[in-house]
């Protein structure tokens, strides 16, 4: 025992009150029903690692690293950088800029944008094409804003078995926003879009050292024109009534309600029409989920080449419990608040359930502030465990078309479209 | 009077046993130097009223490989493109993972490494970054 820990041990106590050694003290502390108590443990860190099993914690394992305008995110790789968010940033609707998520693809991202050369270009297969500063996007159009929750193709990858390379997402990789800015629509509107056109591309700032060609060289990604979510499609130039993060797409970043980040251009600077389909890696191989329901299949099928594949696009039901995250022990019968975020890509989610059971019985939760189909959605239940013991807690959502979350899970080579019910198990101890 | 002094100690004494039965596991005053440390705050940057918008450099925290034949051509050719924290970012994966995934780079992402630099990096990938074999 060094100097530092030094402290009353158990027979210490017992010395001191020897005097008060009385028959009812003495038959209460040694009878075999008390536990003992255990030291403190030593606050150990978290693994470096996880697998060949799944993942069992709500986040990623990597350390914690300040970024530039972040406060300290989880690290999952610091060239380019993916930063996950810590679970408790997760207990409001809105997910503070400084604590949001953050995924690069390519190795050459901005440090500075100077905003008197920089221009978002409407360019390729149109009759008029465009350069917008960022002040004439402020001051030529009519802002619209809209909640709408970001969430990485991959997020919760570490939880697949057997597991997939790839960035190794806990929950965290998802935020929610009011974003603000431009409607899509009115800028392709304006640049007159020719006949024979197919889709559109957004490209941003980022760049690798790969060759030109390559989806080591350039991100870029397209949406049909004929894809109905384009009208849905904002500019934002900003998140939560302030300026981007560089590292979340300073100055501009395209939303795209309801679909996977992939397409959420980040530094968004060409918007270029294309007369013929976008065949780049990042279309043609990359962020593609095979054409089966929710995007399932085994290993065996991938090598024998059974699987055809089509771009990832909305993002499934899900639902989290945020608050008890486990790390606190409950006393029985002390009355406390189940608290989560819901969230669909298909539309708003309507009906959540929790179960102390492990999914056996459910109970309605209370639903928080509608922000808009594409928004988080708090959740809240009270709940009360009678006896001491261990608890799973599992919650599960409906969005408003009816589809809500299996129980089973997902597997894909991309490590896409996890959304099975989620669980927390609980310690509920004696209260007396 | 008697009585009632009696009664006083009986209640003071109860009290004393009582304190001692509530706070019998209470544990106090426990402090060590532990595994969790801490991060350092950032500063406060300066910013200047031009056009310019800069944030500071990226930082690359410092990374631990597993020492051994062919790290030296993973410092060189992965950290081209991206910093070795992709390797200790995965999973265990398997032998034959490994291997796809440094194919890849070359023959989907173009890195272009030499032949037996390649193979020179898969081996030490196998090495040490499997569920057999890896250690950190």
């Amino acid at each position: 025992m060094n100097a530092m820990e030094r402290h009353f041990s158990r027979r210490d106590f017992l010395g001191t009150l020897g005097v008060a050694g009385s028959g009812i003290v003495v038959s209460r502390w040694l009878a075999p029903d008390v536990a003992i108590a255990q030291e403190p443990g030593r606050g150990k860190a978290i693994e470096t690692f996880t697998g060949p099993g799944a993942n069992p914690h709500w986040n990623s394992v990597g350390s914690y690293v300040t970024e530039p305008q972040k406060v300290p995110l989880i690290l999952l790789t610091d060239r380019p950088v993916q930063l996950e968010t810590p679970r408790h940033y997760f207990r409001t609707a809105f997910t503070p800029n400084e604590a949001f998520y953050v995924r690069w693809h390519l190795e050459s991202i901005p440090n500075a944008v100077d905003l008197k050369s920089w221009k978002l270009q409407i360019e390729g297969n149109v009759s008029k094409p465009l350069a917008l500063s960022l002040l004439d996007l402020m001051n030529k159009f009519k802002p619209v804003s809209l909640a709408a929750v970001n969430q990485c193709s991959g997020n919760s990858r570490s939880r697949l078995q057997p597991r997939v390379a790839g960035a190794q997402w806990g929950n965290g990789a998802m935020g929610n926003a009011m974003w603000t800015g431009v409607r899509l629509r009115e800028l392709l509107d304006i640049v007159g879009i020719k006949s024979g056109s197919l889709q559109v591309q957004f490209q941003g700032l980022e760049t690798g050292q790969g060759p030109e060609g390559l989806g080591s060289n350039l991100f870029l990604k397209s949406l049909d024109l004929g894809n109905p979510v384009l009208d849905e499609c904002v500019v934002a130039y900003l998140m939560n009534g302030e300026p981007l993060p560089m590292l979340n797409g300073f100055p501009v970043r395209l939303v795209v309600p309801g679909y996977f980040a992939t397409y959420w251009t980040k530094c968004l600077t060409w918007i270029r029409v294309l007369d013929a389909p976008d065949e780049n890696f990042w279309m043609k191989t990359g962020y593609r989920v095979p054409d089966t329901p929710r995007g399932n299949t085994t290993p065996e099928d991938v090598k024998a080449g059974k699987i055809r594949t089509v771009p990832i696009e909305r993002f499934p039901v899900r639902s989290f419990i945020i608050s008890p995250d486990g790390f606190s022990k409950i006393p029985a019968g002390m009355n406390i608040t189940l608290r989560g975020i819901a969230f669909s890509g298909f539309g708003r989610v309507n009906f959540v359930q929790v179960s102390d059971d492990n999914g056996k019985t459910w109970m309605t939760a209370k639903l928080g502030e509608d922000h808009g189909a594409y928004s988080f959605r708090t959740w809240e239940a009270s709940w009360t465990a009678k006896s001491p013991g261990r608890y799973s807690l599992a919650v599960r959502a409906t969005d408003e078309r009816g589809n809500t979350q299996p129980d089973e899970p997902v597997w894909n080579p991309g490590g896409y479209l996890w959304n099975r019910i989620e669980r927390q198990e609980i310690v509920v101890g004696n209260a007396s | 009077m008697k009585n009632r002094v009696q009664a006083i100690l009986l209640v003071m004494c109860s009290l004393v046993i009582a304190t001692g039965v509530i706070y019998a596991d209470l544990k106090k005053g426990y402090y060590a130097q532990a595994e969790l440390g801490s991060i350092r705050q950032a500063a406060p940057v300066e910013l200047l009223s031009d056009s310019n918008y800069q944030v500071s450099v990226y930082p690359v925290p410092a990374l631990d490989l597993t020492p051994g034949d062919g790290l030296q051509d993973v410092q060189i050719y992965c950290n081209t493109c991206h910093s070795p924290r992709y390797i200790t970012m995965q999973p265990p994966l398997t032998a034959a993972t490994w291997e796809v995934e440094v194919n890849k780079m070359n023959k989907t992402f173009g890195a272009a490494i030499p032949d037996e630099n390649t193979q020179k990096i898969i081996r030490y990938l196998q090495a040490h970054y499997t569920a057999e074999s890896r250690k950190q």
